[in-house]
């Protein structure tokens, strides 16, 4: 169904192959899964396949592809679009239309399929995916989770034989990978060609038949997925790759507790559209550990990761520290949010601007100091937007660290990582402790177990329960609280 | 295909153009709308025939560099000048937007698309687009009063005051000299920037 | 309604209210033309947008009476005069051009224009221009809060740089996405070489009959008024 023929791409600002020599071939319904860590090849591998290479991104490329016959680098990507169907890592980017059925339309749409045609074949996918509340809807009101099932559904109405998925789980909760899951198990049933480019393995150990994992743009290994689970996880390590067999459990890292004494949400209510998105009347956190919020889509993080670091307008709630009430305003002054997208909060020319742009007095021998510890001391004098990502990760860390706040919260800091640099963030969050109260969103077992100390979970607005390291899970007031007002 | 560079040209507008142009002319409208929401005070509408050429010239000078082709300058004017119109700014900024759209995308043209000169010259041509909103004020005055004298004679002398004729070509050259400044700006920006960030 | 009537009311009413065009004659219809967007935006159901609009233009009738009935002069009275002046003359087309945009989906525009044979580089670009709105708005909400949490603003220390702080963020986010949106949308297939079709279905009802019947009398007004 899919051959690659030697295969070699560079992209054209590199001098490092992104693959190299690649030949592959991959049969009718199989379902493969592309893994190693980032930057091997594998995303480069699944562009190959829908045409984006070289059709989109432009660069050196050798071989051939070809995929049912057709061979990618000659044929048009609107030619190829009618084979491959593909879905992305980001769901907020990948829909061309604002409401739902629209955009399950826009594919047929296309293809200048008859309009009975269309809804025929949309009618079909909404029953056999389940999606019927999400029809006629903005897709802009929608969780990432449900934004990603359209993304799955308009897949599905151009009816492809081959299906590639690009990171589909990067920015979901554990909930929607399920789903996500349940679409791909369709897929495979109807006999489809499926190839999933993945850091988080667990999911599609049911799903895939086969494992093919990268290194540097070559292929490190390819087996079946029976061999693969029998791999160590030292072996799995080696080649930067998670768990198969992911602990999902967010349980808090085993550490003794700092006793550097309790602030006090008090308060911690907001309502919007009449209804209640977050609403805490007092809850005590230890200070100076890594508290990890968790809970299902719209149980209120977000809401509480902005009223926390005093972004949401007209609310109410304070925060006690040593006695002292730090309401909205003082907030802001004290608390930072490293966001998902750094993108966001970077504003300077040089990193050393960046970082002292919050200061006092702007102080450079503190700056290096800090840039120092955080290992960018070398970058100082680059333009903090030609940094990787992990790197713009720490520059913000870096500027929250100097600006002297005392809360430091990072919004879903792990999304789309590789092994590797999971730990690096955890490491790098887990090196805060102690000196600031760091609060960490996150849908990542994984980077709990290895740096929070503290796990709360949000259910509805209310806390459910929270996890103290070292001590038992003590259910917090608000959970009886709010089980006995339903 | 040993080792070719792969990249298709044709005179078409392809699918990429077409997106490219959308998400700018989106940018764009948005800065627009901010800065007409600074104006909100009607006395101050002429600072958008300032602001908007200079501001929107970091987002264009951006668009300018994936202009390669004729047509996408042309249609993001026409874009632009529709959506004023849509928002109840009249059709003359639609009109002016076809105009000024074509002379632009020729002049840049004209430049290869990759001249600096052309590239300012035409950005100060496009954005005279923004005068169009301030023609109907000036148009055909007198008939507009006419119809008017309701509001009794005293208003109507102090609007033409206001209204001068003389103004208008003043915020046309505005418009103009500012979209050519723009440029600049959008450009230093480019430098300082957009380039290191690796967007271009 | 149908989105092409809606656009025939639009220009009707920038041409005979904004434009005043037609003189005399049309005097008579202008108010009724004026009074027509409020009307729509509450049969839509948009009663905020409605009152709020109505709420201003009396506010601008009743200055400019009041104003001239107590002959004020000086400098306040000309600005006075000027916003109202202006505001007067925009607002129902602004409130009209609301009712287009709240009222109409992106998928029924498209139809629309696909109906009055627009070519498809501009359909194009167009909804992915509406589809684009939210997005852009977002990503600057965002921003606003990043330097918000950094004390950047206008009354702190770095308020000269404060467009450079917004704009370099708010660009670099919007063509990331848009690099990310343009590859989605080509491995659906947008760009081919056949026609598109469109599953959206418009037509023209009673309504929009009635709407265009009254567009129509001030156009012949006014040709009848250019033949003579």
């Amino acid at each position: 169904m899919i051959k690659f023929e030697n295969v070699s791409f560079n992209y054209p600002d590199s001098d490092d192959a992104s693959v190299e020599n690649i030949t592959l071939e991959i049969k009718k319904g199989e379902a493969v899964l592309l893994c190693g860590e980032s930057g091997c090849g594998k995303t480069t591998l699944v562009r190959m396949i829908n045409g984006l290479i070289p059709h989109f991104y432009e660069g050196r490329m050798n071989g051939h592809v070809y995929v049912n016959e057709t061979d990618t680098i000659q044929a048009e990507l609107y030619e190829t679009a009618k084979i491959v169907g593909s879905v992305f890592q980001n769901p907020r980017s990948q829909f061309f239309c604002v409401d739902s059925t629209s955009e399950l339309a826009f594919g047929p749409e296309n293809m200048g399929i008859s309009e009975k045609e269309i809804l025929a074949r949309i009618d079909k996918t909404v029953s056999s995916m389940n999606i019927r509340p999400l029809m006629n809807r903005s897709i802009f009101d929608m969780s990432g989770g449900e934004k990603q099932k359209i993304a799955c559904a308009s897949v599905d109405t151009l009816n492809p034989e081959v299906c590639v998925l690009d990171e589909p789980s990067s920015n979901l909760s554990l909930e929607a990978i399920d789903d996500l899951k349940d679409t791909l198990d369709c897929w495979k049933k109807e006999g489809r060609t499926i190839v999933v480019a993945e850091h988080r393995l667990y999911w599609l150990k049911d799903i895939c038949d086969r494992v093919i994992c990268l290194k540097n743009g070559k292929i490190v290994f390819d087996m079946t997925m029976d061999e693969f689970k029998n791999l160590s996880e030292s072996e799995l390590r080696s080649h930067g790759l998670r768990s198969v067999n992911e602990n999902l459990e967010m349980t808090p890292v085993k550490e003794s507790p700092l006793d550097a004494g309790n602030m006090i949400l008090e308060n911690f209510s907001y309502s919007y559209r009449g209804f209640d998105a977050l609403d805490i009347k007092r809850q005590e956190i230890p200070r100076g550990e890594v508290i990890a919020i968790v809970g299902h889509n719209g149980a209120g993080k977000s809401t509480f990761s902005k009223c926390v670091c005093g972004l949401m307008k007209s609310f109410k709630g304070y925060i006690e520290i040593d006695g002292k009430k730090y309401k909205s305003g003082k907030l802001l002054k004290n608390a930072y949010m490293v966001m998902q997208d750094v993108n966001h909060q970077l504003f300077c020319e040089s990193v050393m601007d960046e970082v002292t742009l919050g200061m006092d007095d702007e102080n450079e021998e503190i700056a290096l100091e800090v840039l120092e510890k955080l290992g960018l001391k070398e970058f100082a004098d680059r333009h903090p937007m030609s940094l990787s990502g992990g790197q713009k990760q720490r520059v913000a860390v870096a500027s929250a660290v100097l600006s002297e706040k005392e809360i430091i919260l990072f919004d879903e800091p792990t999304s789309g990582l590789d092994f590797y640099n999971m730990e690096k963030v955890a490491e790098l969050i887990r090196s805060l402790r102690g000196n600031k109260t760091v609060f960490v969103v996150t849908h990542d077992p994984d980077l709990i177990r290895r740096c929070a100390t503290v796990v709360l979970r949000l259910e509805k607005g209310h806390v459910a329960d929270i996890k103290i390291s070292g001590g038992n899970s003590k259910d917090g007031k608000e959970k009886e609280r709010y089980f006995a007002a339903v | 295909m040993d080792g070719v560079i792969t990249k298709k040209s044709n005179g078409k507008l392809g699918g990429k153009d077409l997106i490219n142009i959308g998400i700018y002319a989106a940018i764009y409208c948005v800065i627009m709308t901010a800065i007409s929401m600074l104006g909100f005070i009607p006395v101050l509408m002429p600072s958008l025939a300032v602001l908007c050429p200079l501001i929107g010239g970091i987002t264009m000078m951006l668009f300018y560099t994936k202009v390669k082709k004729f047509g996408m300058i042309t249609i993001i004017t026409v874009l632009i000048g529709a959506f004023l119109w849509i928002t109840g700014m009249g059709y003359w900024p639609f009109i002016f937007g076809i105009i000024c759209g074509v002379v632009a995308d020729l002049i840049a043209k004209g430049g290869n698309y990759a001249s600096k000169k052309m590239t300012m010259l035409s950005h100060g041509i496009m954005n005279i687009t923004i005068f169009g909103c301030f023609l109907p004020l000036y148009l055909d005055i007198d008939g507009y009063f006419a119809s008017r004298t309701s509001y009794g004679s005293d208003y109507v002398n102090v609007l033409k005051t206001i209204f001068q004729p003389w103004t208008a070509p003043i915020i046309l050259g505005c418009a103009f000299v500012f979209g050519v400044l723009g440029a600049l700006l959008g450009m230093s920006f480019m430098k300082k920037h957009f380039e290191k960030a690796g967007i271009v | 309604m149908d989105p092409r009537t809606k656009l025939l009311i639009l220009i009707t009413i920038t041409t005979f209210a904004l434009g005043g065009a037609g003189g005399k004659r049309v005097e008579a219809l202008v108010p009724v033309l004026c009074m027509m967007p409020f009307l729509l935006l509450i049969t839509a159901k948009r009663f905020k947008t409605a009152v709020i609009g109505i709420f201003l233009f009396w506010v601008t009738t009743f200055l400019l009476g009041f104003a001239n009935t107590h002959g004020m002069s000086g400098f306040l009275y000309y600005i006075l005069l000027g916003s109202c002046g202006i505001l007067g003359r925009f607002l129902p087309c602004i409130m009209m051009g609301r009712y287009l945009m709240e009222s109409t989906t992106v998928s029924e525009f498209n139809a629309a224009m696909k109906r009055m044979h627009v070519s498809d580089n501009f359909i194009i670009p167009m909804s992915v221009m509406f589809r684009f709105f939210p997005t852009v708005i977002d990503e600057a909400e965002s921003i606003g809060c990043a330097m918000k949490m950094r004390g950047i603003s206008l009354t702190g220390k770095h308020a000269s740089k404060i467009i450079e702080y917004r704009m370099v963020p708010l660009m670099t986010c919007c063509v990331n996405i848009g690099e990310e949106l343009s590859a989605a949308a080509l491995t659906r297939g947008l760009g081919g070489n056949v026609k598109r079709t469109n599953i959206c279905k418009i037509g023209f009802r009673m309504q929009d009959y009635v709407a265009m019947a009254l567009c129509l009398i001030p156009w012949i007004l006014l040709i009848v008024d250019v033949v003579k």
